[in-house]
């Protein structure tokens, strides 16, 4: 029972959108539809025109309905003294394979008077732009505040767009994954693994032989019906909205002969989840993160693939269906 | 050495996840770095976790998975406080 093929429909729609849309420049507001989530951000009476990046203007629909709408505003605020802090993350670069850490404190999670606010900086911007997003696990209204924005700005700049789409995945009860996925007659396959474990590799290695590649790098999964879909997001200038159902799950990783090894219940659960984006500071949020995986581990098989990089692999997972 | 008098007990910022016979065990974390540790227990394992109550003392649980398992003292109880000392990091609490 697959529908796999409305990924086809859905680009074409989104590939013209985005044609109209590429002649935009500054805007007050406008939704995007990203792996199904429509997100309305609007400027503030006050804020900063705003100005989508390349890679999110095929994320450009016509649609005034939102799951979230992130109103934009000039300034900044800092989280009071009474406020306590949930979670941090540093600022990692790798480079030729190491883990170098530029920063301690890239972005965090604060909860203040029932509000969730998560403070960030912009590593790829030039103008030493902050920003803090007041938002909530409930409320479908957020507010952010942009410092040193100037007179236009992109609000889902590097690393808002990945923690605003990670907290979308948390509230609906999806899963954001490091992970390649292909579509190929008829299937879905997903190939998870973190950096340098091979999912670009083995994307390409699909694409040669003629398969719709959905990402080489991140996707959110979700559950339709009982379907499990993964979806790309607009990571790449040239992203074009694609999802497929998920037939098979491959945790990866480099190796010298092709070698498949099926895993079981808590195994499979374990292994994913390490592959996926999670914040972990709240029971509530592991616990309803732990279902999803556990269903979608459930549905689906999951196995550990050790692979030479050609394309004997994909003869071997094809052998092996 | 690992008291047998010791009593131990889930800690309460670990979340659980029973499937099948196995248990995935994610503790609560407040940064990336601490996220890197989450736990599979197989059935072995699981066994022994479900009898960290905190009311049963070490000794009595590695009679209880000595005469589960059909092994001696000796190797029940080498294989239950390698697990103890697993666990101690982030999952469990001492009572």
């Amino acid at each position: 029972m697959y529908n796999s093929v409305s990924y086809r429909e859905s680009s074409v729609d989104f590939y013209s959108l985005y044609m109209q849309k590429e002649q935009i420049g500054r805007m007050r507001n406008y939704n995007l539809n990203i792996a199904g989530y429509n997100i309305r951000i609007e400027s503030a009476e006050d804020g900063p025109d705003l100005v989508p990046s390349q890679r999110f203007r095929r994320n450009i629909i016509q649609n005034p309905e939102y799951d979230v709408c992130i109103r934009v505003h000039h300034g900044s605020l800092k989280p009071k003294d009474d406020s306590e802090r949930l979670f941090v993350a540093p600022y990692v670069v790798e480079i030729n394979g190491y883990k170098i850490t530029r920063s301690d404190n890239f972005w965090s999670v604060y909860r203040q008077n029932g509000d969730m606010l998560l403070i960030t900086n912009f590593p790829e911007s030039p103008s030493g732009k902050k920003a803090m997003l007041k938002f909530s696990l409930a409320l479908r209204e957020w507010d952010l505040w942009i410092e040193n924005a100037g007179s236009e700005t992109d609000p889902l700049e590097y690393p808002l767009d990945g923690l605003i789409l990670y907290y979308l995945t948390a509230i609906n009860s999806d899963i954001m994954i490091h992970a390649s996925g292909v579509y190929y007659n008829g299937h879905g396959y997903l190939f998870s693994g973190v950096s340098g474990k091979g999912k670009t590799t083995m994307a390409m290695l699909w694409k040669n032989i003629g398969a719709q590649v959905i990402h080489d790098d991140r996707l959110i999964i979700r559950n339709t019906d009982g379907i499990f879909r993964m979806y790309n997001t607009p990571v790449y200038k040239n992203d074009i909205p694609n999802n497929a159902a998920i037939d098979r799950i491959f945790l990866i990783e480099h190796g010298n002969e092709n070698k498949m090894t099926l895993l079981r219940e808590a195994s499979s659960v374990s292994q994913v989840i390490a592959n996926c984006i999670q914040h972990n500071y709240s029971q509530d949020m592991i616990a309803r993160f732990l279902g999803s995986v556990s269903m979608m581990c459930s549905k689906i098989p999951v196995a550990t693939l050790s692979y030479k990089p050609d394309r004997s692999i994909i003869e071997y997972i094809l052998r092996n269906e | 050495m690992t008291d047998p008098k010791a009593v131990f007990s889930h800690s309460p910022d670990v979340v659980t996840r029973k499937t099948g016979n196995e248990y995935v065990l994610v503790p609560v974390a407040n940064n990336i770095a601490d996220m890197e540790s989450l736990y599979a227990l197989n059935e072995t394992g699981a066994f022994i976790w479900d009898l960290l109550d905190g009311e049963r003392n070490v000794e009595e649980i590695i009679l209880i998975f000595a005469r589960e398992y059909g092994i001696n003292h000796k190797t029940a109880s080498e294989d239950v406080i390698s697990f103890l000392n697993e666990m101690s990091k982030y999952l469990i609490i001492k009572i």
